[in-house]
């Protein structure tokens, strides 16, 4: 049990908040398109599209930093294809992002393998992963200053974009036409919302951020690329919207939550003989339970809407009737 | 009449040849920024694919072996789809069975000929099983079978996994595995060195009563009408309900099927990264296939053999990566997904035929 305890450390949580980051990123692009009324499954291909363009860029113009920008380009006309193809030709976002996981996957090694040489996973020594950054004051507190500080810019800017999403989502009238959309799309447009445009850009950022989240795994966290790099993490990132119940806020910590347990179970092989695969399961389950409970509350709010309705009704009869 | 029916045939081939046509033009591409030979990989492909240089060595055999489990998850996402359950658990439920197989492989000691009976029917109840629980959460609770099948995939790979890296593990090697199962309980095959055998077969069988099931029979028509309409089958005295749980399990069971052949028939054991998303290869079979039992069993076939002939022709002989042949997969579905684009051309072009002959007539009536 001693060496159960062991395992929380500082450095847990630092590694927990660096396995969310990517999954922050896509899993906040996820509840943007979710609140705008559009399903995106291919956070999962955006990603690691974004990992496989970030280092390549990175490579090519000799900077990391724009290597992320690139990046960011990638996916943002990733998700702008997708918003076109989904209004244009009315084809099918979920059999798309089913395509796109497939292509992406494969895409990604086959132009490595291109042009790299043949190779399971590539990396080159002038590739500099993005250097982490110590913030002045905040790093002085004890405890909380080794938690909070000392990590690259995406992981400040996944933490910079949840507060923002919140703010606009609901606290300003553009973010009340998106979740308008999101709700109601038809009754959105009568009242002159232009509901292809929101949900093209929420496409749009949410391909942004799922790339920049991938980005951040190639060259901000690790400094390589391998084939399907991203390894589900796209699909966590859809697991974590709904655990958050598409608030930025709950998906900020249910991605949190599913990174320290990502951390935690790594590190709990070395002291505990527990599986790690069990422990990974625990948000898994728990999302679930949240899917549950919010398809419930659903179907309770409907039983009541229908009772209530009753009961007017036989109101209004004795009414005429007296 | 004959002309109506063979108006439909060309309705339903004519979007998918379409997009097979395209994702190969694509795939010229691809393979010219290699700067390797385009046309002579053509050949390679399609010779490693479905040629036949002597018996025993026939690439065909291999790639109707390597179909044998996408027809079956292929057919699992038909059933569900037709039923109006847009449910993508095939790979969970097909990496439970495959858990399953692998256990009772070498945990249980049958005869001969009653062993792999046993193991597949199990399967097939655990396959249904881990199908009924996203059917059950949808139909009783209204949670999207969509996200569940998500979430319960995730499960299933993180399961398969555990049990292969603790439970089931069978020696310290580097890579964890599960141990061989026994002689008794592995599919016979057909030819020495091959491991096409008796899983063909019993996908063979599956499309045939999945098509019979589907539509020629009351419940199969239950099933889909409640696909098609949910409010029209309620006030014709279907509960579309019951029809979706009922397909839920059928699906369920024929995704754990696809497991267990290929743990019996193929690997023999379970290890780790047997998840190779053989479930995802099924849904985009049964998409390209029309959602149709016969679609399902050509695609496949294709599928299968261009991602063998990709491996074998073009990465061994010319040295252009394998992936070439997922990709061009990848680029068929989005093709036939996007049929709305082909059809808005087709009847361009079409009218445009239609047109001189139009005005032929009206020359005529002057």
């Amino acid at each position: 049990m001693e060496g159960f305890f062991s395992v929380f450390t500082i450095e847990l949580a630092n590694s927990g908040i660096r396995l969310a980051t990517p999954l922050i990123l896509a899993a906040l692009g996820g509840a943007l398109c979710n609140k705008s009324g559009v399903l995106n499954l291919a956070l999962e291909s955006k990603m690691l599209m974004g990992a496989f363009v970030g280092i390549v860029a990175a490579y090519y113009l000799g900077n990391s930093y724009l290597g992320l920008l690139v990046a960011i380009l990638a996916g943002g006309l990733l998700g702008a294809l997708f918003a076109f193809l989904y209004h244009k030709y009315e084809v099918d976002l979920v059999i798309l992002a089913i395509a796109f996981n497939l292509i992406i996957l494969e895409l990604t090694v086959y132009m490595m393998r291109i042009m790299f040489g043949n190779v399971g996973s590539w990396s080159d020594p002038s590739i500099v992963r993005i250097p982490d950054i110590e913030i002045p004051l905040i790093k002085d507190i004890p405890v909380i200053g080794g938690i909070l500080s000392g990590y690259n810019i995406i992981v400040y800017f996944s933490w910079f974009m949840t507060i923002a999403m919140y703010i606009v989502l609901y606290k300003m009238k553009f973010g009340r036409h998106i979740r308008a959309v999101g709700e109601n799309k038809e009754a959105a447009e009568t009242v002159g919302i232009n509901a292809t445009l929101i949900q093209t850009m929420a496409l749009t950022i949410s391909g942004m951020l799922a790339a920049l989240g991938g980005a951040f795994l190639s060259i901000g966290h690790l400094k390589l690329f391998t084939r399907n790099m991203s390894n589900g993490r796209g699909w966590t990132a859809i697991a974590a919207a709904l655990f958050g119940a598409n608030h930025p806020i709950g998906t900020f910590l249910a991605s949190l939550f599913f990174g320290i347990t990502e951390a935690f179970s790594v590190r709990i092989q070395n002291v505990t003989d527990l599986p790690p695969n069990l422990i990974e399961l625990l948000p898994n389950f728990a999302t679930l339970i949240v899917l549950i409970s919010i398809a419930l509350r659903e179907k309770v709010r409907e039983t009541n809407a229908r009772r209530h309705f009753r009961a007017r009704l036989k109101a209004e009869e004795q009414q005429k009737a007296a | 009449m004959e002309n109506k029916k063979l108006k439909k045939i060309l309705d339903a081939f004519l979007v998918p040849v379409l997009a097979i046509l395209s994702g190969l033009v694509l795939m010229a591409v691809l393979i010219a920024i290699t700067g390797k030979p385009v046309l002579e990989s053509y050949g390679i492909l399609f010779s490693k694919a479905f040629g036949c240089e002597k018996i025993g060595n026939c690439a065909i055999i291999t790639t109707l072996e390597r179909a044998t489990p996408i027809i079956l998850t292929g057919l699992a996402a038909v059933v569900a789809f037709r039923s109006g359950m847009f449910c993508i658990g095939q790979e969970g439920q097909y990496l439970m069975a495959a858990v399953v197989a692998g256990y009772l492989g070498y945990a249980i000691h049958l005869p001969n000929g009653v062993h792999q009976i046993v193991i597949l029917l199990a399967c097939m109840a655990a396959g249904a099983a881990y199908g009924y629980i996203p059917g059950f959460l949808k139909v009783k609770l209204g949670v999207n079978e969509l996200l569940a099948t998500i979430i319960l995939n995730t499960v299933a790979t993180l399961f398969i996994e555990y049990m292969v890296q603790f439970p089931m593990r069978g020696d310290k090697s580097t890579t964890a595995h599960s141990p061989t199962i026994d002689a008794t309980a592995q599919l016979p095959t057909f030819l020495p060195g091959a491991k096409w055998g008796v899983g063909f077969i019993i996908a063979v069988l599956a499309v045939i009563v999945i098509f019979i099931y589907l539509w020629k029979t009351k419940a199969g028509y239950e099933q889909r009408m409640a696909g098609q309409s949910k409010f029209f089958a309620l006030y014709g005295g279907v509960s579309s309900d019951k029809a979706a749980l009922r397909a839920m399990l059928i699906s369920g069971a024929l995704a754990g099927l696809a497991g267990a052949i290929e743990v019996m028939g193929v690997h023999r054991r379970i290890m780790t990264g047997f998840s190779t998303g053989l479930g995802f290869d099924g849904l985009t079979a049964a998409i390209l296939g029309q959602t149709h039992p016969f679609g399902v069993f050509i695609v496949s076939i294709l599928f299968a053999g261009l991602k063998l002939g990709a491996q074998l022709g073009l990465q061994l002989k010319l040295g252009i990566p394998r992936e070439l042949g997922g990709t061009i997969i990848g680029f068929i579905i989005l093709f036939i997904a996007a049929r709305k684009f082909y059809e808005n051309n087709i009847d361009r072009v079409s009218s445009w035929l239609k047109k001189p002959k139009k005005l032929k007539a009206k020359r005529e009536e002057n």
